[in-house]
């Protein structure tokens, strides 16, 4: 039959989740004593946009995971920046543009674009930040700050056409989580109305539409088709990823591997294939380019199986504290899965569906009895350390700016998964 | 021809009430009286299995949903035959048979890309379309349940996502990024004019010039731009490209405008004898916005929304005092007048197949505003 069990049951808020988890994290570590370890001063996020917590390095809560910082050089004084203040400049500069792109003629449709910047703002920008990183450890310098007095260079054109892959994979990201309120009927996304429920559901469906054909226009703009062909290539896997995810049959249901597939097309494909963009843009080797894309992928894969634990976990380490929302939806995920390999009969449970609470405590049982937690996060810190020896297999450099940034995309990679929201 | 039941013989094309406004480009060659659909409908028939295979391999679940719209009977691929026509008529052959040994297969690689085209053109129509129709009260588009009520909204969002998303990798691969812009210049369009359409707003639903914007945008658009593609992709100045975008823009509104009118008098000639979809739906087209400049007491009548059927009628008696109809009719054939100009304004070619090729995207025009359906 066409809808199968899942269907109706589709997980609401884990794209809310996640695209709040830096909020979470900044707000997390003001109460963290901060170790003595750290020498460095707190460096204050506020420019950052829509940024209102201070998060020091040091407060970055490694524990548990051991810190891995690379560090290409020891003669230059460490500077332990937050990855995020690296490109906020850039990145205000980037919104308002991506503000004026979307203008549209018909006063609803521009109502929806204008909602799609409120929900930008409080999602802290993370593809993008990972973007203009990239696009510095690939040797594009950054425009100078007017701050020390200097003129402002303007970007190069090189600069201002990667910004433009940050501007297109934002709006992409935003018309498939338009979308994707309505396929889950959700009400709320990122702390506020969701488009459907404020506008309706056509009004949302027409606006990720706007914002997709806005996103192709710009797209062909940088007349680069191979950079059109990956990016095109990305609208397609996120739609594969959400079919994957409503038309499950109980076996893919139950399969590892159907479900990291979805997970890659869903979540890791937009910032692996627009991190390649980046550096086809600027003319690096396929080699380089592939390195760019596995970061990327890795980056997204860890940040998704984290997700996944936290679902279960929330701020605590114990089981059961979570939102449980992706069971209660009846999506399985990778902790479940693994559990199921210990506990064959876990999967009669997972076949009943979780309409019964019962069956939701059964299942939690299981899982805590089985190592299934413990090895999603070790899955998660797996592909962490993948993207991290991506960065460290980028070509040499001695540039202060290009270590900066692959220190940062490194640290990020620690960020996602030592984060407890 | 694909999904065609009636026949468009010349004959029955009932050019009656308009006269016959045929151009001919050379009188000495005995004049073929070709039904337009005919010339391309083998070619047509590839492109519908090639279409309908993709979403069936890919996506079972949703193959049924999309299948469902592509099944249906609407336009006669219309956009596609005008595509393909345009192709030809663009001094493209039309690839020859095999048997005479020589395979050119460079005129074929550029068959194929415009033949992407037209199936492009066919997925975003399809999509927009589903998305169209979410949450609509539309509950027949076509004589055929809309999508919405047959199978739910959601299915309809994922299916039509799905065939834009197809559309995007189908796009990329033409490797033109100039096609690239045009398709989806026309996606923001026909959203922008489904919106227009939503809209409420009291004056701008009684403008003529707001309505026949959103009428560029919701229909013809898409046919303008993807007939820009086709030349595009044959290498042809600005100057064709922009009469092939003429040539698109001035069918899709004529069509419109004869929608409108069917809309009203339907199969006779008659008012009140169509399906009244529109103003049920208090959407004012062209006819009316006229009649309400014969009879600005329909402006109130406009205002209060056209759900009483007292006003529906009331509606249609100031229409049928005004000369809306016949100055809508006059409206399309101008629009019609101008796409067959285009087409007459093309470089001179003696091809046998160019001109036939371009005899049928002529008498197309004809045929749109003498239809009766």
């Amino acid at each position: 039959m066409l809808f199968s069990r899942g269907f109706y049951r589709i997980r609401r808020t884990t794209l809310n989740r996640r695209c709040q988890w830096l909020l979470s994290f900044r707000r997390d570590h003001q109460q963290l004593i901060c170790p003595t370890y750290c020498p460095s001063p707190m460096v204050s996020a506020e420019k950052a946009l829509g940024c209102r917590e201070n998060y020091s390095w040091g407060s970055c809560a490694f524990h548990g995971f051991g810190r891995q910082i690379h560090h290409q050089s020891n003669s230059v004084m460490e500077e332990q920046l937050d990855p995020f203040s690296l490109v906020e400049n850039e990145l205000s500069v980037l919104a308002n543009r991506l503000r004026s792109m979307v203008v549209a003629e018909v006063p609803d449709l521009a109502s929806a674009a204008e909602y799609f910047f409120k929900m930008g703002v409080e999602g802290k920008r993370f593809r993008p930040t990972v973007l203009l990183l990239m696009a510095t450890a690939l040797n594009v310098p950054i425009p100078v700050s007017a701050s020390n007095g200097m003129v402002d260079a303007l970007p190069t054109e090189l600069r201002r056409r990667q910004q433009c892959i940050a501007e297109i994979t934002e709006m992409i990201h935003v018309a498939s989580l338009l979308h994707d309120d309505v396929l889950d009927d959700a009400d709320t996304r990122r702390g506020i109305g969701s488009l459907n429920f404020v506008m309706g559901n056509k009004s949302a469906v027409l606006a990720g539409d706007f914002l997709l054909s806005r996103a192709c226009v710009a797209l062909a703009s940088l007349k680069n088709t191979e950079v059109v062909s990956l990016l095109a290539i990305v609208v397609e896997h996120l739609v594969t990823g959400e079919i994957m995810q409503t038309t499950t049959t109980s076996e893919q249901r139950c399969s590892m591997e159907y479900y990291m597939q979805k997970t890659y097309y869903k979540t890791a494909s937009l910032i692996s294939n627009s991190c390649k963009a980046i550096a086809l843009l600027a003319g690096k080797t396929a080699e380089v380019s592939s390195l760019a894309y596995e970061y990327g992928k890795n980056l997204g894969l860890a940040y998704q199986l984290v997700d996944d634990v936290l679902d279960f976990t929330g701020t605590s380490t114990s089981l059961g504290k979570g939102s449980l929302s992706d069971i209660r939806h009846g999506i399985i995920t990778a902790p479940i899965l693994y559990a199921m390999e210990e506990f064959p009969q876990l999967c009669e449970v997972v076949d009943r569906g979780f309409d019964n609470p019962a069956d939701v405590n059964l299942a939690l049982d299981y899982l805590g009895k089985s190592r299934g937690i413990q090895r999603a996060r070790e899955l998660a810190a797996k592909h962490a350390g993948l993207a991290s020896a991506a960065i460290d297999s980028l070509p040499e450099s001695d540039d202060k700016d290009v270590l900066k940034s692959r220190r940062a995309l490194v640290d990020l990679t620690h960020r996602v998964i030592t984060r407890t929201k | 021809a694909l999904g065609c039941r009636e026949n468009y013989s010349w004959g029955s094309c009932a050019f009656n009430g308009f006269g016959r406004q045929i151009h001919r480009q050379s009188s000495s060659i005995v004049e073929e009286q070709l039904d337009p659909f005919s010339l391309v409908e083998n070619e047509l028939s590839m492109l519908a299995n090639r279409l309908r295979s993709m979403v069936v391999v890919e996506v079972p679940k949703l193959a049924s949903a999309a299948e469902y719209l592509f099944k249906l009977a609407e336009g006669k691929r219309f956009r596609p035959t005008v595509l393909l026509l345009m192709a030809t008529a663009l001094n493209v052959h039309i690839p020859g048979p095999v048997s005479d040994g020589v395979i050119d297969s460079l005129p074929m690689e550029l068959r194929k890309r415009q033949q992407r085209i037209a199936e492009i053109t066919e997925m975003i129509h399809v999509a927009s379309r589903l998305h169209g129709d979410v949450l609509d009260d539309a509950d027949t588009r076509r004589g055929i349940g809309s999508l919405n009520f047959v199978m739910g909204n959601k299915i309809a969002v994922l299916a039509g996502d799905f065939l834009l998303s197809r559309a995007c990798g189908a796009l990329a691969s033409l490797k033109n990024t100039e096609v690239v812009a045009l398709l989806a210049t026309a996606v923001e369009h026909l959203v922008t004019g489904e919106t227009m359409q939503m809209t409420t707003a009291s004056e701008q639903r009684c403008s003529m010039e707001y309505y026949m914007q959103k009428t560029y945008y919701k229909t013809a658009s898409l046919i303008s731009n993807s007939c820009k593609a086709v030349a595009l992709l044959a290498g042809q100045t600005t100057e064709v490209s922009m009469l092939a975008y003429e040539y698109g823009k001035n069918l899709g509104l004529a069509y419109q405008l004869i929608d409108d009118i069917l809309d009203f008098t339907g199969t006779s000639t008659s008012l009140g004898k169509g399906s009244l979809s529109d103003i049920r739906h208090g959407i004012i087209t062209a006819p009316l916005l006229y009649a309400m400049e014969e009879f600005p007491q329909l402006h109130a009548v406009f205002d209060r929304g056209l759900e009483n059927p007292a006003d529906v009628d009331l509606a249609l008696g100031y229409l049928g005092k005004s000369r809306g109809i016949q100055r809508a009719r006059e409206l399309a054939a101008k629009h019609a007048n101008l796409a067959s100009s285009a087409i007459d304004s093309l470089p001179e070619n003696d091809d046998e197949d160019v001109q036939r090729s371009r005899r049928a995207l002529v008498d197309l025009t004809q045929i749109v505003i003498t239809r009766s359906k």
